[in-house]
Formats: structure tokens, C-alpha cells, sequence
């Protein structure tokens, strides 16, 4: 989804930046900020009643429809996002399917909330740490096993959705990743927010638009 | 509501509000959201003969009040085109008008694309764009005063519909090329396009565009697309379509005021696609108001 303050005022930031669903709560969307530059700092200072402009759902999503049984969701930092929705929603649409979550961050200090996560998933999110400061001490990919997984979806830092990239084509594990790139319009309009993508059957390559036709795309169309 | 309609290059269009060229796909992509059918029209993206898939990304980043981006001229080609995307506007624009962009880097680029499409029904005529930054060659013809007079004059010499060319506000003069345009045969101007700029992130020490350089757009080049259209429109008897930066009707107010029959909305749409419409109410709004009748009244009406 689009969230931006509209074209009043010379708003900075200017364009909409894409989001993730975060989470649905009565009716309400929500999303998941971190503070990194003018605009995350202006979301993270909205109060009750002030308003924005969203814009959305877009796009294509991550895709539960093979039915999996045991399902991996692999979050890098604010990748967390779409895996604070997704575990409750798979327990809808698929009631028997396994849902873990493995979240890493660079330190303790940048970590979400275990309390809140555990209240917003149901789940108990395995969580990691770079400097060992919280959970496991590492990068979330270095552990990283997918022997029984069915479905391995992820979302963060590009070396990271490259490594499962990597680790579920060679175990044929299904895996689906959230691409991240600049956008303006998010409908598919301006063709600014590419990526290389190859059709697995014909090996053709061309440029999608990760706001339209991802930002989910299957590991076998990134010829990373 | 006030009638905003009126009669340009001998068609009419039902308000003056139309979509820029790259900013709205070929109409479908905004459907879902706006009734496109609505507006004074829509401008495609540009059509070159053959399919492009345009720059290596990174392709857009923001800018202060604005945004920079580096497509390249990414489209369907023009048999993509009539395959791919009219089919969608004949069924769809039956009461916005469609101007089809054409690009291209030699005069046969650009005659081909236009002969092309001289037999197909669904739109009303052709904008030239003589004036993209983002490829080489792309501002070729709108800074040659000689190479736009030849280009000009055989567009005029291949087709009968409305030609509108589409100036680059790179220029010493911008007059200078609104005469070479008229003088050979052109139906009308789009002042302007985008300005080439450049955005360097500091700690990587490169330059954030993938092709290092684009085109700004958006609310930053307001003043100067209105500047434009002012020169334009003073210097030529053609009605001018004024572009840049416009966000909201009283932007798209001083466009008319400044002489321009039409204006385009780009870059405001990504920011919100309501924007077109809401200018389109604001318009009649402030006609309203103000007591203005008809929309002609408000044409090139800036007091001295």
C-alpha cells in the first residue's frame, strides 16, 4: 500500500513510499515504522484523528495457495512487516499449515517488541541479532535449514533475500521474497520501480514493476 | 458544476484537464481509481517504433518539491500498441480525448510510428515529444532549430490529424521553437517537459539515477512551465497545452491565464490520484465564483 500526505503544503516527504500491510485491527490498517529519514519520522508523529492519504491494497502478495504445510516467514529488520499479518491469516486460510517466523535485526535496541509481536502473530517469532545482543547471535541466514519446510516466503535487506534465494533453490524448497525498490505512482503507471525478472519456462528476461506485478515474486523469477 | 468544455484542434474536449504523457500508462492503469473517461483527456506514453525496455534502475528519486526520474522511454512498441493497449482505449475513452506521444531518433522513427497508426480509430491526434532528457539523442530535435523545422514539416506532410509537439524547456528561447513548429504546419505545443537534473548521494558518492541523470518534474518547475507557456503562447497563434508541476486548480488556473487551452497533470498523480479530478471541481469552482461563463473567457486572459 501507498502512504503519503498528498500534494498539499509541499509535503515532505514529497512521493508515497510503498508499505506492508502490517496488520488489521478492527477495521484499521497498520503499519509498522521505523525511523529512518523525514518521512518515517512525520508517520511516527501522526496523532489520532490527523490524516494521510493510503492508498491500496496493490499489487501482488505473498501466496499461500499451494497449501502448505509448514510454512517459513525469514524477516530482515522493518522486512518484519508483512509477517506480523501473515501468521494469522494462514491459520484461517489454512488451519492445519505450521507457521514459524525467524526475525534478526543488528541489536537488541532495533528489535520490535517480543511481547506485542507474540500478541499481534500468536506466535513465539525466533528472533536473531548480529552482535548477539538478543535470541541468536548472527545473521538470520547463517543457521538457516529449510529441510521440512513447504514454503519459505521472505522479506528485508536484498544479500538477504539473495541468500534464501540461494538456500531454497538448491533444497527445491518453494520461496517467494518481497522485493524492495523506489516508487512513485505504485499503480503500475510511472515504470520506475523495476526489476530484472526470467520466466522460468522460456528463460526470457525482462523488467516487471515490483509495484504491480510483485513486490512477491518467486525465487526462480529473480536471476539473481 | 460550471460547463467546462471546449472546442480545441477542432474536437471537443469536455474540461481542460488532461493526463501527461509517462505519468498515466495508457489510461488503464488509473481505471480502478478515477473515471479517466471524465477528463479533458489523457496523454500515452510514448510510443517508439519498436518495443523498448527502457534504463537500468535505479530509475526515479525524489527531489525537493519534486522528483527525478530515468525511464528511458520503456513501451510496447508501436504494434504493441495497437495490439496491446488502443484496444483498451477505443473500448473505454469515448469521451476523454486521447492524444497518442510519439518518440523516436531519425524523422522515419517518428513519420513510422504516425503513419502506423493514421488508420486506427480511438484517438484524436499525436503529441511529438522532441524533448526527452533520459535518452541519447532524445532532445535532439527540440534543440535543433533546423532538425525540428524538417521533423516538423514531415509529421505535417504524413498525416491530417492534430500535431502537437512537445517542447523542451532546455532552450535559450523557447519562442524561437514555438515559430519553427507553427511555421511548419504544427496544430499545437506542449510546453514543457521535464528539466535535466541530477541527485549525487553522498555517501556512496553516486549518482542515486542508474543512468546518473533524468528528467525533474513536480511542483518545483511550476514557475517555469508557466513562464514557458506564457512565451509560447505570445508567440504563436497555437493553442498551447501547459505542463509542470500543477497540483491543484488554482496551479492549473495560472497555466489558462497564461495562454494555454489545456493543461496536463503528471507527477501530482503519483503523489495522489484524485488529483486531476479534484483540479477539474476546483476549476469549475473557481469559474463559479468568479462569474466566468464559458472557459475561453479565462484563456490567455492575464492582465498587464
Amino acid at each position: 500500500m501507498m502512504v503519503g500526505y498528498g500534494s498539499e503544503g509541499y509535503a515532505v516527504p514529497f512521493l508515497p513510499r510503498p508499505n506492508s500491510v502490517a496488520a488489521t485491527i478492527d477495521g484499521s490498517v497498520g503499519l509498522l515504522i521505523r525511523i529512518f529519514g523525514e518521512g518515517s519520522r512525520r508517520l511516527a508523529q501522526l496523532d489520532a484523528g490527523d490524516s494521510v492519504l493510503l492508498l491500496g491494497p496493490l499489487g501482488v502478495g505473498f501466496d499461500l495457495g499451494q497449501a502448505p504445510r509448514k510454512v517459513l516467514c525469514v524477516a530482515g529488520g522493518v522486512g518484519l512487516a508483512p509477517f506480523i499479518l501473515l501468521p494469522r491469516w494462514a491459520r484461517e486460510a489454512l488451519p492445519d499449515a505450521e507457521v514459524h517466523v525467524l526475525y534478526g535485526e543488528r541489536d537488541a535496541a532495533a528489535v520490535f517488541d517480543a511481547g506485542k509481536l507474540r500478541e499481534l502473530t500468536g506466535i513465539d517469532a525466533e528472533i536473531w541479532t548480529e552482535d548477539g545482543s538478543l535470541g541468536r547471535k548472527g545473521r538470520i541466514t547463517d543457521g538457516l535449514e529449510l529441510g521440512d519446510i513447504d514454503l519459505v516466503l521472505a522479506c528485508g535487506p536484498t544479500p538477504m533475500l539473495k541468500a534464501v534465494r540461494e538456500l531454497a533453490l538448491d533444497s527445491g524448497t518453494a520461496c517467494q521474497l518481497a522485493v524492495e525498490e523506489h516508487m512513485a505512482c505504485g499503480m503500475g503507471t510511472c515504470i520506475g520501480c523495476i526489476v530484472e525478472t526470467v520466466d522460468p519456462t522460456t528463460g526470457e528476461q525482462r523488467y516487471a514493476r515490483a509495484c504491480i506485478e510483485g513486490p512477491v515474486f518467486r525465487a526462480e523469477q529473480l536471476p539473481w | 458544476m460550471v460547463d467546462l468544455s471546449l472546442q480545441v484542434f477542432g474536437a471537443t474536449f469536455q474540461n481542460p484537464i488532461l493526463l501527461a504523457s509517462g505519468t498515466c500508462g495508457y489510461g488503464q492503469e488509473y481505471s480502478g481509481v478515477i473515471d479517466v473517461d471524465a477528463l479533458g483527456g489523457i496523454v500515452t506514453k510514448a510510443v517508439t517504433p519498436k518495443r523498448r525496455r527502457g534504463n537500468l534502475p535505479t530509475r526515479i528519486t525524489e527531489t525537493p518539491a519534486g522528483m527525478i526520474n530515468s525511464i528511458g522511454l520503456a513501451n510496447v512498441g508501436l504494434e504493441g500498441f495497437k495490439r496491446e493497449k488502443l484496444p483498451w482505449i477505443q473500448e473505454n475513452l469515448r469521451s476523454a480525448q486521447v492524444l497518442v506521444n510519439v518518440a523516436g531518433w531519425t524523422v522515419e522513427d517518428f513519420v513510422g510510428v504516425v503513419e502506423g497508426l493514421n488508420e486506427e480509430v480511438g484517438f484524436l491526434g499525436y503529441e511529438i515529444n522532441v524533448s526527452c532528457p533520459n535518452v541519447k539523442g532524445g532532445t535532439l530535435f527540440g534543440t535543433d532549430e533546423k532538425a525540428l523545422a524538417v521533423l516538423v514539416k514531415a509529421l505535417r506532410e504524413s498525416t491530417s490529424r492534430p500535431l502537437i509537439i512537445k517542447l523542451t524547456p532546455n532552450v535559450p528561447d523557447i519562442g524561437v521553437f514555438a515559430e519553427i513548429c507553427e511555421a511548419n504546419g504544427a496544430d499545437g505545443l506542449s510546453t514543457i517537459n521535464t528539466f535535466p537534473g541530477m541527485v549525487i548521494d553522498v555517501d556512496t558518492r553516486r549518482a542515486v539515477i542508474g543512468n546518473e541523470t533524468g528528467g525533474v518534474s513536480g511542483p518545483a518547475i511550476l514557475p517555469m512551465g508557466v513562464y514557458a507557456t506564457r512565451v509560447a503562447a505570445t508567440r504563436v497563434d497555437l493553442p498551447v497545452i501547459g505542463i509542470g508541476g500543477v497540483r491543484n486548480a488554482k496551479d492549473a488556473l495560472q497555466y489558462l491565464l497564461a495562454g494555454a487551452s489545456l493543461i496536463q497533470i503528471g507527477t501530482a498523480m503519483f503523489v495522489d490520484p484524485f488529483t486531476a479530478p479534484e483540479v477539474v471541481a476546483g476549476i469549475s469552482e473557481f469559474c463559479e465564483k468568479h462569474g466566468v461563463g464559458e472557459i475561453s473567457e479565462l484563456i490567455g486572459a492575464l492582465e498587464a
